[in-house]
């Protein structure tokens, strides 16, 4: 048995609210345990708002497609964007983890999250489009 | 998302309750540097209704963390919720901030 979710949003961080909130929906009907539902979302979530702040261009101007599918045993999300090349996944910087409080460096964490929580993640560049995937298998 | 604070005994209490994501963060930021005042003398953060928090909401933690910490003002974390400490512990937020099992833990703690 499978459902999915396809969503498409414009690069504004005020869209992803409702994103989240399709997303728990499929969860709900689809029997997600919290951990999945969480892992998910913030995934989503990451991806999504690191699309808004880094892709450039006007906010508003450019979409964001979304696909969520969930199976019995996994679920896979999927996002594509057509803004600025970029590979959250080699890019991104990598926080710190050991820094004292005052040395703590904002920013990193979002992807790290992802690289945890979820149990595979790749990007690609397709037709000038980024495109992420990343997959939870459920528990 | 909703902060609702308390004082007790010069320790301010800030119950936060909700999601807090990218779309609300700076909202979240606000809200806590505002009920913060000077004549605190440490910070109890109950997350015991928080549920659900991301990096953007993890990186106002860290601020008000680094904030306090430049007046020596100490602040911990209570209550949080398993999906919640999860996040906090792969962030690593769990081996600099104190995190506490309940808010009276915290509040022995910080008094």
């Amino acid at each position: 048995m499978s459902a999915s979710l396809q969503l498409r949003v414009t690069n504004r961080i005020e869209e992803l609210p409702a994103v989240a909130e399709a997303v728990e929906a499929l969860g709900a009907e689809e029997g997600w345990s919290q951990d999945t539902t969480y892992a998910v979302v913030l995934g989503l979530e990451e991806v999504a708002t690191n699309v808004v702040r880094h892709g450039g261009g006007e906010p508003g101007g450019s979409e964001i497609e979304i696909e969520v599918t969930s199976s019995d045993d996994e679920v896979r999300v999927e996002v594509r964007d057509g803004g600025k090349a970029f590979d959250p996944f080699h890019e991104a910087p990598e926080p710190d983890l050991d820094a004292a409080v005052q040395d703590r460096e904002i920013g990193g964490l979002g992807v790290h999250f992802v690289k945890v929580l979820m149990d595979e993640t790749s990007y690609s560049r397709e037709g000038g489009r980024n495109h992420v995937t990343m997959v939870k298998r459920r528990s | 998302m909703n902060v609702q604070v308390e004082n007790h005994e010069g320790v301010l209490v800030a119950r936060v309750e909700g999601r807090v994501d990218s779309s609300n963060s700076q909202d979240f930021e606000r809200q806590l540097q505002g009920a913060i005042g000077d004549e605190v003398k440490a910070v109890v953060m109950d997350l015991g209704q928080l549920a659900y928090i991301s990096s953007a909401g993890l990186r106002v933690v860290l601020l008000i963390a680094k904030t306090l910490g430049q007046r020596n003002v100490s602040i911990s974390l209570c209550a949080l919720s398993d999906p919640v400490q999860s996040v906090f512990e792969i962030s690593g937020f769990n081996r600099i901030i104190q995190i506490y099992d309940t808010q009276a833990d915290a509040l022995a703690a910080a008094g």
